[in-house]
C-alpha cells in the first residue's frame, strides 16, 4: 500500500510519544509501534527499528524498565513499563512541547501583522 | 529471513541476562507480530515479511545501536551488585568472625605482630636508606678526606694545602669549603667544655643551611685575629641563653678569651654530630703548612649542576696526580677518598638496615602461615556451611570473594594495630645510637612507610588468605552433605598445612641461625682480650687553655698536682692520664726514623701510634711492662730524651734483636730532631675500635712532651667509679677553677660504647628469631592437636588393643620431630647458601661454624618437643571406648 507523504519526526519527539504511549500501562515494542501509528495517522515517517533504538535507550537512561512476559498470544515479548523517572520525564517534556507548539502556533495562526 | 533465535539458547539466560540473545528474540517477536498484522490488514504473506522488514529499517544498524544501550545498562548495574554483594560479603564476614572468637583473635595476633616488625623494619629502612638528608638537594653533596693507597687507609684527615689545590684547581664543584673538629670551654656562670667544629665561610651555605638568626661566617673572619666570633647551635642557645635573641651581638668566653656570638643555627642542626657550637676556619697561619701535614677532618663540595659523582672523583684525582708529582714525599701515596654525604654517614648502616628488613620480612611470612593455616583449620570446620551454599546456587567465585573478603577484613584490622605499633615502636630507635638519634636522621613515619604498611597488609590478605580460600571451596559438595560433620580432610589439604608449618620451621631456622650468629659475634667482641682492664677504672678529659698554660712546666705541675689530689682520694689505687686513651677515636700517627735506614726505608716507612702520657697511665689501665723499664717523672733530660715502645714495633723495627738502648726519631732519619732512646717495651693494647689491629706505638714522657689535653686514667676500688666524679671535679677546682672536667666515662662504659652496634645487631635480630620460633611452634602445635584430634578413632583402637600411653605419646612427639627435622634441614641449607649475606656482619666466629646449627637445632627440637607434649598427653588421655563409639 502506497504511503501518503510522511513528516520527518523532530528529534526528541520520538521519545515523549514513546513515553506517552507507556503511560496506559506495560507493552510491548510492538504494540507501541502500532499505537503510535494508528494514533497519529500514520503522520510521521518513523523507522521501527529507530523506536527500539529509543526503547533500549530510554532503559538505560532509567525511564524505562522492561521485563519478559506472555503476550496475548501467548508468545513470550519483553514488556516495557515507565518508572517513577519516566513519567517525570513525560510530564516535563509534554509541557515543553506544548508551550513550544502554543507559541508556534500563535504566530502561524496571526491573521493581522503585529504591531 | 531472519534466524529463530534456538531453544536451547533461551535455557542459557537462566545463568544470567544475554544480551545478544535478548534482542533477538525480541526483534524476531516483533517481526512476527508485525507480519501478521500486516496479514491481518490484507497483505499477501510473501510481501508482508518483506513490508515489515521495510518498516523496521536497518535491522542491523539498529540491533547495534540497542546491543550497546544495553551493554552499558548491563555493564552499570553490575557494578552496583558487586559493590552491594561486597558491603554483604564484609557483613557477612564480620558476624562469622565474631562468632569464632578464638579463631579471629589469634589469627589478628599473629597479623600484628608480622606487620609490626615489617614497619618497624621499613621505618629504618625509610629514615637511613631512602629518606633526604636535611639538606636541600642533599645528593649533590660530596665530601673528601684522604686515602692512602699503599696503607689502605679511607677518610682520614685532610692537610690544608691538599684542600686549597682541589678548591682552585677543580673544575666540578660550584662551592667547596673546609671544617675541622674543635673542642672548647665556654664559661656563661658555669663552665662547660663543649665539642664543636671550625668551618670555613663557604661551608654552611655549601650545605644549604642558614642561621635562623644573626649571620653566617663572612670570608674576613677566616684569620686568627678576626676569629673571635661564635655561632651557637639552637639546643645551646634554649639550654644556656634561655632562647634570648639578644645574646646575638654579645659576648662569651671561650677558652678565657671573648667571644661575639654572630647567630644561632637552625634547631636539630649540629653538623657534623653534636656540635654544640661553630668558629671561623681560620688559615692566615696555614698558607706554609706542607701538603704532609694532615690535621683537619674533611671537605664538603656541592657538584655543580650536570656533573656526575664519577666526573667529580676523576677531576680531583687529576689534581692528586699533579700534587703527586710536585710534592713526591707528601702526596705520593696519598689521594683524595670521595664520597657521597649520604654514603659518608650512613654507608655502614646499610647492609645491617637491610638484613633487618629481610628478617622482619620473614618473620612477616611466618605469621601469614599461621594465618593460612588456621584459616584452613577453619575452612574444614566450616565445609557444611560452604557445601550448603554452594548446593543453594552459590557460585564457586562468590564463595571465594567472599572468603577473601573475610581474610582481607583480618588482615586490615590486625595490619592497623601492627603498623601503628610498628611506627611507635621506631621510636625507641633514640635509646639504639649511643648519643641519641644524628641530627640528620628522622625515624617519624612519613608518606613511604604508611603505603609500604598498607601494601604489606594487602600482601598479607592475599598470601595468607588465598590459597586456604581456594582449598576451602573446592569440595565434592554431595560428599560433605552426605558424611556430615565426619566429613574427612582431603590428602590434598593437610599436606598443604604440613608444608606450611615446615616452611615456617625453616624461616625460623634461618632467622635463628642469624641471631645466634650475630649473638656469638657481639660475644666476640666483647671477649677479645682488649690488652687492659676495663673494670673499676675512671677516664676523664682535660684541656688546658693556651693562654693561662703557655709555660710548659705550669703544665706538667698541674697534672701533677691533680694526680697527686686525685690518688689522695679514699678508693683510688692508681692514676695516670694519657694524650688519648683507647677506643677515645683520638689519635695521632708519625713516620719513625731509626739509625738504620733500612728498619725505616722512604718507601715502606713505619708509622706509629705516639703520646705522651703519665708514668702511671700504665699499671692504671693494667698493661704489662714486658721488658726494661716503665717511663717515670725523672725522665726529663731533652737531650737524650726516652720512649717506651709496644711489642708491635719491637717485632717490626727490630725483629730478633734486643731494642732497649736502640734509638729513633719522628720523621725519616736523616731529618733534624732528637733521637730517642728505647727503655721500655709495653705489651700491645688495642688503642683503636674494633676490629681494627693494633699496630706499632711509641709512648713518651709527659715530662719530655707536654701535650696540652690529657685524659685522667683512674684505677678506683669504689663499686660506682662515677661516684668519684664531684669530688675530682672539686679536685679541679681548687687548682684552676676556669678548667672543666669532660668526656667522663668508665672504661668499661666507653668500651661497651664502641660495640653498640654489634650489641644493637644481635638484639634486633635475637627479638626477630624469638618472634619467628614462637610462631612457628603455635603454628606446629595447632597442626598437632589437630591431627590428634582427628585420629582419635585411630588412637582408640591402638589403645584398646594393648599400646602402652607412652608409645602413643612417643607417636605425637615423633610427628612433631619429624616435621622439626625437615624445616630446619631446609633452614640449615638455606642458611648455608645465604652465609655471604651476613657474613659482614660476623666477627670472630665463621658463618658455617658448626656449633651454631648445633645449638639452633638443638633449641628447634626442644622446643618441638615441649610444645608437642600437650597434644601427645591428650593423645594419651584417649578413652578408646568412647573414641572408637564417637561418630
Amino acid at each position: 500500500m502506497p504511503r501518503s507523504a510522511e513528516l520527518p519526526l523532530l528529534q526528541g519527539t520520538l521519545d515523549v510519544l514513546i513515553l506517552k504511549a507507556l503511560s496506559w500501562g506495560p507493552r510491548h515494542g510492538h504494540a507501541v509501534a502500532r499505537l503510535i501509528r494508528d494514533t497519529t495517522d500514520g503522520a510521521f515517517e518513523v523507522l521501527d527499528g529507530s523506536l527500539y533504538a529509543s526503547l533500549h535507550r530510554m532503559e538505560d537512561q532509567g525511564w524505562v524498565e522492561s521485563d519478559w512476559a506472555l503476550s496475548d498470544k501467548g508468545k513470550r515479548a519483553k514488556f516495557y513499563h515507565l518508572t517513577a523517572a519516566g513519567r517525570t520525564q513525560l510530564r516535563r517534556e509534554a509541557a515543553t512541547w506544548r508551550t513550544y507548539a502554543g507559541a508556534v502556533s500563535k504566530l502561524l495562526d496571526a491573521t493581522v501583522q503585529p504591531a | 529471513m531472519s534466524k529463530k533465535n534456538p531453544t536451547w539458547r533461551r535455557y542459557l539466560r537462566f545463568w544470567g541476562s544475554d544480551v545478544e540473545s535478548d534482542l533477538r528474540d525480541e526483534f524476531e517477536f516483533h517481526l512476527d507480530a508485525e507480519i501478521e498484522q500486516l496479514v491481518a490488514e490484507g497483505w499477501p504473506a510473501e510481501s508482508a515479511r518483506a513490508e515489515a522488514v521495510r518498516r523496521f529499517g536497518d535491522i542491523e544498524q539498529f540491533r547495534e545501536r540497542c546491543r550497546r544501550s544495553d551493554e552499558r545498562r548491563v555493564a552499570r548495574r553490575r557494578r552496583l551488585l558487586s559493590l552491594s554483594s561486597l558491603t554483604r560479603d564484609a557483613r557477612y564476614a564480620w558476624r562469622s568472625l565474631r562468632k569464632d572468637r578464638a579463631f579471629a583473635l589469634t589469627a589478628l595476633a599473629c597479623i600484628a605482630l608480622g606487620v609490626c616488625v615489617t614497619t618497624t623494619s621499613f621505618s629504618a629502612v625509610d629514615a637511613i636508606l631512602l629518606r633526604p638528608l636535611p639538606y636541600p638537594n642533599d645528593n649533590r653533596l660530596l665530601t673528601i678526606t684522604s686515602e692512602d693507597v699503599t696503607r689502605g687507609y679511607h677518610g682520614a684527615n685532610i692537610s690544608y694545602a691538599d684542600y686549597v689545590s682541589w678548591r682552585n684547581e677543580n673544575r666540578s664543584f660550584s662551592s667547596m669549603g673546609i671544617w675541622t673538629w674543635v673542642t672548647k670551654t665556654i664559661t656563661t656562670g658555669e663552665t662547660e667544655r663543649m665539642q664543636g667544629a671550625s668551618v670555613s665561610a663557604n661551608l654552611f651555605p655549601t650545605l644549604g643551611v642558614r642561621p635562623v638568626l644573626g649571620r653566617n661566617f663572612v670570608p674576613d673572619e677566616e684569620v686568627t685575629a678576626a676569629s673571635d666570633v661564635l655561632l651557637l647551635s639552637y639546643g645551646l642557645w634554649q639550654r644556656r641563653f634561655g632562647s634570648d635573641s639578644s645574646i646575638v651581638g654579645r659576648t662569651i668566653s671561650v677558652d678565657g678569651r671573648p667571644h661575639r656570638v654572630i647567630g644561632i643555627m637552625p634547631p636539630g642542626f649540629a653538623f657534623p654530630a653534636q656540635s654544640e657550637f661553630w668558629m671561623p676556619f681560620a688559615h692566615d697561619q696555614l698558607a706554609n703548612e706542607p701538603h704532609g701535614n694532615r690535621g683537619y677532618a674533611g671537605a664538603i663540595g656541592r657538584l655543580k649542576p650536570g656533573v656526575t659523582f664519577e666526573q667529580a672523583a676523576a677531576d680531583l684525582h687529576s689534581i692528586d696526580a699533579r700534587m703527586a708529582r710536585d710534592f713526591p714525599r707528601d702526596n705520593k701515596e696519598w689521594t683524595a677518598d670521595v664520597k657521597t654525604l649520604r654514603e659518608d654517614l650512613m654507608g655502614d648502616l646499610k647492609r645491617p638496615t637491610l638484613v633487618f628488613l629481610g628478617a622482619g620480612f620473614l618473620v612477616l611470612l611466618i605469621a601469614c602461615a599461621n594465618v593460612a593455616n588456621l584459616l584452613l583449620v577453619r575452612g574444614i570446620a566450616r565445609q557444611r556451611e560452604i557445601a550448603v551454599r554452594s548446593a543453594l546456587g552459590a557460585a564457586r567465585a562468590d564463595l571465594l570473594r567472599q572468603l577473601l573478603v573475610e581474610s582481607v577484613l583480618l588482615a586490615t584490622a590486625g595490619g592497623i594495630l601492627g603498623a601503628l605499633g610498628g611506627m611507635w615502636m621506631v621510636r625507641l630507635a633514640r635509646f639504639a645510637f649511643p648519643n641519641g638519634v644524628p641530627f640528620y636522621l628522622t625515624f617519624d613515619p612519613d608518606l613511604r612507610v604508611v603505603a609500604g604498611a598498607i601494601a604489606v597488609i594487602l600482601l598479607t590478605a592475599l598470601v595468607a588468605g588465598a590459597m586456604p580460600a581456594i582449598q576451602s571451596t573446592r569440595l565434592d559438595v554431595n560428599r560433605v552433605l552426605r558424611e556430615g560433620s565426619r566429613g574427612g580432610e582431603s590428602l590434598v589439604r593437610s599436606r598443604g598445612r604440613t608444608v606450611l608449618v615446615v616452611g615456617e620451621l625453616a624461616m625460623s631456622t634461618l632467622l635463628l641461625v642469624g641471631g645466634v650468629l650475630l649473638l656469638r659475634s657481639y660475644r666476640a667482641y666483647v671477649d677479645t682480650d682488649l690488652g687492659f682492664d676495663r673494670a673499676g677504672i675512671l677516664t676523664a678529659r682535660i684541656t688546658l687553655p693556651e693562654k693561662s698554660y703557655d709555660d710548659l712546666s705550669r703544665r706538667v705541675s698541674f697534672f701533677q698536682t691533680l694526680e697527686e689530689r686525685v690518688r689522695a682520694m679514699p678508693g683510688v689505687t692508681v692514676v695516670g692520664s694519657a694524650q688519648g686513651i683507647p677506643f677515645s677515636g683520638w689519635n695521632t700517627g708519625a713516620g719513625l726514623g731509626f739509625p738504620d735506614p733500612s728498619i725505616s726505608p722512604p718507601d715502606n716507612p713505619i708509622d706509629s701510634h705516639y703520646q705522651a702520657v703519665f708514668p702511671d697511665f700504665f699499671p692504671a689501665l693494667g698493661i704489662h711492662l714486658v721488658r726494661g723499664r716503665q717511663l717515670s717523672m725523672s725522665d726529663r733530660d731533652t737531650v737524650a730524651p726516652v720512649v717506651v715502645i709496644n711489642e708491635s714495633l719491637a717485632k717490626r723495627a727490630f725483629p730478633g734483636k734486643d731494642p732497649l738502648g736502640q734509638r729513633l726519631k719522628f720523621g725519616p732519619g736523616n731529618e733534624p730532631g732528637p733521637w730517642y732512646t728505647i727503655v721500655g717495651i709495653v705489651r700491645d693494647f688495642r688503642h683503636y675500635q674494633l676490629p681494627q689491629p693494633m699496630g706499632p706505638a711509641v709512648y713518651l714522657p709527659y715530662t719530655e712532651y707536654q701535650a696540652r689535653s690529657q685524659t685522667l686514667v683512674i684505677r678506683t676500688t669504689r663499686k660506682d667509679p662515677y661516684a668519684l666524679v664531684p669530688e675530682v671535679r672539686a679536685a679541679l677546682n681548687e687548682i684552676d677553677p676556669q678548667i672543666a672536667l669532660y668526656d667522663i666515662k668508665t672504661m668499661d662504659d666507653a668500651v661497651a660504647q664502641s660495640f653498640w652496634r654489634q650489641r644493637l645487631q644481635s638484639q634486633v635480630l635475637g627479638v626477630f628469631a624469638g618472634l619467628a620460633v614462637l610462631l612457628a611452634v603455635i603454628g606446629m602445635y595447632g597442626l598437632i592437636s589437630y591431627g590428634v584430634a582427628q585420629r582419635r578413632r585411630e588412637i582408640g583402637v591402638r589403645l584398646a588393643l594393648g599400646a602402652r600411653q607412652s608409645a602413643v605419646m612417643g607417636l605425637v612427639v615423633k610427628q612433631g620431630l619429624a616435621l622439626a627435622a625437615t624445616g630446619v634441614a631446609i633452614g640449615i641449607v638455606a642458611s648455608l647458601a645465604l652465609v655471604g649475606v651476613i657474613k659482614s656482619l660476623v666477627y670472630g666466629v665463621s658463618a658455617s661454624d658448626p656449633v651454631t646449627y648445633l645449638v639452633v637445632g638443638l633449641v628447634l627440637f626442644g622446643v618441638t618437643v615441649a610444645s608437642t607434649m600437650i597434644p601427645a598427653r591428650r593423645a594419651a588421655a584417649v578413652d578408646p571406648i568412647e573414641a572408637m563409639r564417637a561418630d
